[in-house]
């Protein structure tokens, strides 16, 4: 078999995937600055002659939705929902996997069979819950139904992790005076920091991606709306008009992807090393 | 310190018995007040408990509450609402809009399945390892998960548009026009190959975790016996990562079951309903329409059918796995 060739053959298949990946990133940049005719007849070209910000500047002051306020509510959102999302799940992961009884165990499995529901069989009958809550169409309603959802992942994650730091650690904290839950958050919960890394990236792409929870559970008479739900009722009303279209998209996605950008090798890494761990 | 660490590095296998473990349990099977024992539990009923409060109250109770309506005709605002028992389960059966979306969930979740294992294994395989330009590529394939399924559903359907950048580039190299979002089978292999190209990042990131558990020592071995790249690959590398190859499937497979938010912005489910997912049906056609106790039963029939594929798939892979172990 020839190496070489065999290689050459990979290089430009891999540029071609990365062609695909790109092409789409490059027309929504290029395109968010152009006029409707000029991104019919010419998408790829990028004609300085033609080229303004004027409709990206439209696109911001938006009377459909405020492209600013999304971003805030959605950032606002994805911190509670990670904050209270450890609060829950790294106690209860720590008792759960140093549990030695059967019923630890089965605690376990009710969490972990959460994974396998789905969002869609969830979301109709939560509605009558967050109802006879009260907490249909608040933040505190949907932070604590966004939280529960992350909860069996994270319990998958930090359960296994847990198990691998050495008891000792455990009892020498519980020697020295502390009580279980100062010992989890004191010792153990420290020396997670690379699956917490994991479980947060994972929960806020999670959050900051999510559709279905925000348009149904938020509702639209709450006024409140994430960058996702805001972004499609404002395309949805202007689907063919695509001198909306490109600016309305390259506002949504830019900033996360400069964040991307500058944070690629931890959020692949962590995801990297977290697959390893579970 | 316990005793237990000394002697567990001691070579003489006869001379510690297991038991160091056992002392340290005893005291919970022991007789002691019940009052002590209640006191002790309770800062690990503390910590549980609230996690697990959160777990029934928003995904047990509703998954009972769904259950509950899958057998009513209710419609989601009328105060009495009947008892049908199993008739919407009957009438899903016989509904061809279920089957039509099921036809549709079905072609993107196996062709999607395959198509991101396929493509994730391969491109770990060839982005393995160091280099800047590795690195950089890694993020590139996975950089659609950040965007958003909304998201990536609106840019694609300006790209594929009867008037598209796609068929801009037709015109222009003088071919005719493909209707890639008008014609039911174009819309269908539209909404596939997006799937794939917004999904297989995360496979690629999966199985490159997978290929860092392989010791180095084992692929040298293979190649001093003079083993090729592909042998290597398909008698070492491949039955190692038989674990990952399982998590793929099965995350992959039930990821794909639900796409919603894509078709939603990219189709709506046109042409004429053409490319419908059933999360599609479940939540724009039946709930939306007030037919909750329909939908109901639809979402309980979805919920069934991932739990016992990820449970059969789990089950023949790890019969496999020992099958390969003898």
């Amino acid at each position: 078999m020839n190496r070489n060739a065999g290689s050459r053959v990979g290089s430009v298949m891999l540029g071609l995937f990365a062609l695909v990946m790109l092409a789409p990133l490059y027309l929504v940049i290029v395109n968010a600055f152009k006029p409707e005719s000029a991104i019919r007849q010419r998408p790829f070209s990028a004609d300085p002659g033609v080229l303004s910000t004027d409709y990206l500047r439209s696109a911001l002051s938006s009377p459909d939705y405020n492209i600013i306020k999304a971003f805030g509510v959605t950032v606002l959102f994805v911190v509670l929902v990670n904050a209270l999302s450890l609060a829950l799940a790294g106690p209860a992961a720590y008792v759960i996997a140093r549990g030695t009884r059967p019923w630890h165990k089965g605690m376990l499995l009710v969490f972990l069979a959460g994974l396998f529901i789905p969002g869609q069989v969830l979301v109709i009958p939560v509605i009558y819950v967050l109802r006879f809550t009260g907490l249909m169409g608040t933040i505190p309603g949907f932070v604590m139904y966004e939280a529960t959802l992350t909860l069996p992942l994270s319990m998958f994650l930090f359960v296994g992790y847990i198990k691998s730091i050495p008891r000792e650690l455990d009892e020498a904290a519980q020697i020295d005076g502390a009580g279980r839950l100062r010992t989890f958050w004191q010792v153990i919960f420290p020396l997670m920091r690379p699956v917490v890394v994991t479980a947060v990236v994972l929960h806020t792409i999670g959050v900051w991606t999510d559709f279905v929870n925000p348009q149904i559970v938020l509702g639209p008479t709450s006024g409140l709306y994430t960058v996702m739900t805001g972004v499609y009722s404002a395309i949805g009303l202007h689907t063919t008009d695509l001198s909306v279209v490109y600016p309305t998209l390259l506002l949504a996605i830019a900033p996360v992807l400069v964040f991307f950008v500058i944070m690629q090798r931890k959020i692949v890494g962590g995801l990297t090393a977290g697959a390893t761990k579970g | 310190m316990r005793p237990s660490n000394v002697t567990l590095t001691a070579p003489g296998p006869s001379d510690n018995p297991p038991v160091p473990e056992r002392p340290r349990h005893t005291h919970h099977t022991s007789p002691r007040p019940l009052r002590a024992r209640a006191a002790r539990s309770l800062p690990s009923i503390f910590m549980v408990g609230p996690a697990l409060a959160a777990i029934v109250a928003f995904i047990l109770i509703p998954v009972v509450v769904a259950g509950r309506l899958s057998l009513t005709d209710w419609d989601g605002f009328s105060d009495n609402s009947k008892f049908v028992g199993l008739d919407n389960y009957v009438q899903l059966f016989h509904d061809p809009d279920v089957a039509s979306a099921a036809y549709v969930t079905l072609v993107i979740a196996v062709v999607g399945t395959v198509a991101c294992n396929v493509l994730g294994l391969g491109l770990a395989v060839m982005l393995n390892g160091q280099g800047r330009v590795k690195a950089m590529l890694r993020g590139l394939f996975f950089y659609p998960h950040v965007l958003g399924a909304v998201i990536i559903g609106f840019l694609w359907s300006a790209i594929l548009s009867s008037e598209g950048a796609v068929n801009t580039l037709l015109t222009a190299a003088h071919r005719s026009k493909i209707p890639f979002l008008s014609d039911p089978q174009w819309a269908l292999a539209a909404v596939v190959f997006v799937v794939i190209w917004s999904t297989f990042g995360v496979n690629v990131v999966l199985y490159l975790a997978g290929l860092q558990t392989i010791p180095e020592s084992l692929l040298e071995a293979a190649r001093i016996d003079g083993a090729s790249r592909w042998q290597t690959f398909r008698q070492v590398v491949l039955p190692m990562l038989a674990p990952t190859v399982t998590i793929n499937v099965v995350l992959v497979l039930v990821q794909l079951l639900r796409v919603y938010d894509l078709v939603l912005a990219m189709t709506d489910g046109g042409p004429a309903g053409h490319t419908q997912t059933y999360a599609y049906l479940v939540l724009s056609e039946s709930f939306l329409n007030g037919k909750i106790g329909y939908a109901s039963a639809q979402s309980i029939v979805l919920m069934v059918v991932i739990a016992v594929l990820a449970v059969v798939i789990v089950a023949l892979r790890q019969r496999s796995e020992k099958a390969v172990e003898l």
